[in-house]
């Protein structure tokens, strides 16, 4: 029997859900079967081929790490630390277990909570890694939040697993490693991704950056547009820091080789001092910007842009449905109004996110 | 290109179709078998990462620095044509 669930963003209203994960009816190309079970779910053959992918990527992940020696590089990796729980499990792993030297890499957005910063340096000190932090300029950066939600920057179909907000962020979290990687000539960049938020076959790739660049120019073109030549700065490396160096960097998510259920993770980065900061939404553990970008993407397409992700741990018994459900559910909206005044929306914008003058959920 | 060719690199394209379809939450209907799936919206660029990884595991087609191209990567055609090359040795 399908389950309808309320809506966070619209109560009173609810949705059909898949009984087995927490898909919902407007997620693309969903169908669900007489037992109101989704596709996804179903895909039996989709399962097996991602099993298949994560060992090929623990494959290539050790057969990369132990070539690594002779490279002689001050720091084995740069790691993209956003102070939630899975980047700094993800720090303890490359530390601990596969015995890499860190350099710990922090994109101060302007809405990274206090408390988790406090987290990210309890972790690298208990962990003995470098860290560095770096804050772009906030009013281009908010500028390029403000057009990702509101504007059709990014292709639809990228949007299933991120927000546009997020997904903004998240490239320039990436870029910046990169950068770093390549000016300290680092042969591997980490992050803290989870299957679901990247599939199987993103585990380890190779960061050809011209090839990239030239591949999201169209959305550049769109962001240029609507921000200004500003957001090269931000999201380019220039050709001088790429030719000097002698190749393109591996990004590895290790966190996808292993399995391992959210407890789990948060009693190991607790033995280090991580504590969860209050007054975040259910999907995030650091970042205050999310409750904002969750509304948005809602909004513009109908679901969660967590429900892939936590369908992914539901189904692979790392969580339970109604612990998922209990994420989604789980957003701050009196947020908002100091979220959107930060960001400075427009009065249009606001009323076309269904806001009131002051940030507050209209109706 | 002969039966069998044409029925192998049918097949490429196949398995292409199957993992974009089934990563990227879209149908094959959905698809412009010619043009970028990156222009179509259909992926990002950390997508076409993926698509690589997807081609080397799958078809042992091994990717070079200077096959990243949208000349070998701007289509699903495009893509299939290029696998089936490198691993007939043509390229």
């Amino acid at each position: 029997m399908t389950e309808t669930a309320p809506s966070a963003r619209q109560p009173g209203v609810t949705r059909q859900r898949c009984a087995r994960c927490v898909l919902s009816a407007p997620f693309p190309n969903i169908k669900f079967d007489v037992e109101g079970v989704c596709n996804f779910c179903r895909d039996e053959v989709g399962a097996r081929s991602d099993d298949t992918a994560i060992d090929r990527g623990r494959a290539r992940v050790m057969e990369l790490f132990a070539a690594r020696k002779a490279r002689g590089a001050t720091y084995d990796a740069v790691l993209c630390n956003s102070g939630g729980k899975d980047s700094s499990y993800t720090l303890k792993l490359a530390v601990e277990k596969y015995g890499l030297t860190v350099l710990s890499f922090t994109l101060d957005n302007g809405f990274v909570a206090p408390a988790a910063r406090d987290n990210i340096h309890r972790i690298v000190d208990a962990l003995g890694v470098d860290h560095i932090t770096v804050r772009p300029a906030l009013d281009v950066f908010k500028s390029v939040v403000r057009a990702a939600s509101m504007l059709p920057i990014y292709g639809e179909q990228s949007l299933t697993r991120i927000s546009a907000g997020c997904n903004a962020c998240i490239s320039l979290v990436n870029t910046t490693a990169l950068r770093l990687a390549l000016e300290k000539e680092i042969p591997f960049i980490l992050a803290g991704f989870t299957l679901g938020q990247i599939p199987a076959n993103g585990i380890v790739y190779r960061n050809h950056y011209r090839f990239l660049a030239e591949s999201r120019e169209a959305s550049m073109s769109r962001l240029r547009d609507a921000v200004g030549l500003e957001v090269d700065r931000l999201y380019g490396v220039p050709d001088s820091v790429i030719d000097r160096a002698p190749t393109y960097p591996y990004n590895i998510n290790l966190l996808c080789l292993e399995s391992i259920t959210e407890t789990q993770i948060l009693a190991e980065v607790g033995k280090l001092g991580w504590k969860r900061p209050s007054g975040l939404d259910g999907c995030s553990s650091n970042c205050m910007l999310n409750t904002f970008n969750n509304y948005v993407h809602e909004r513009r397409h109908g679901y969660s842009p967590y429900e892939l992700e936590l369908s992914h741990l539901v189904r692979k018994d790392l969580m339970t449905r109604s612990e998922a459900l209990e994420k989604l559910a789980d957003q701050p909206l009196e947020q908002l109004p100091y979220l959107v005044k930060s960001l400075a929306l427009s009065p249009e914008d606001l009323a076309t996110l269904g806001l009131s003058a002051d940030g507050q959920v209209a109706g | 290109m002969n039966a069998n060719q044409v029925a192998e690199r049918s097949r490429i394209l196949e398995g292409l179709v199957t993992f974009v379809t089934r990563s990227f939450m879209v149908e094959a209907s959905d698809i412009d078998m010619d043009k970028s799936l990156i222009d179509q919206g259909i992926i990002d660029s950390f997508g076409l990462m993926e698509i690589t990884t997807f081609i080397e595991n799958t078809f042992g087609a091994k990717i070079q620095e200077q096959d990243m191209t949208r000349e070998a990567f701007g289509s699903m055609n495009k893509m299939a044509t290029f696998v089936y090359r490198r691993k007939c040795g043509e390229i």
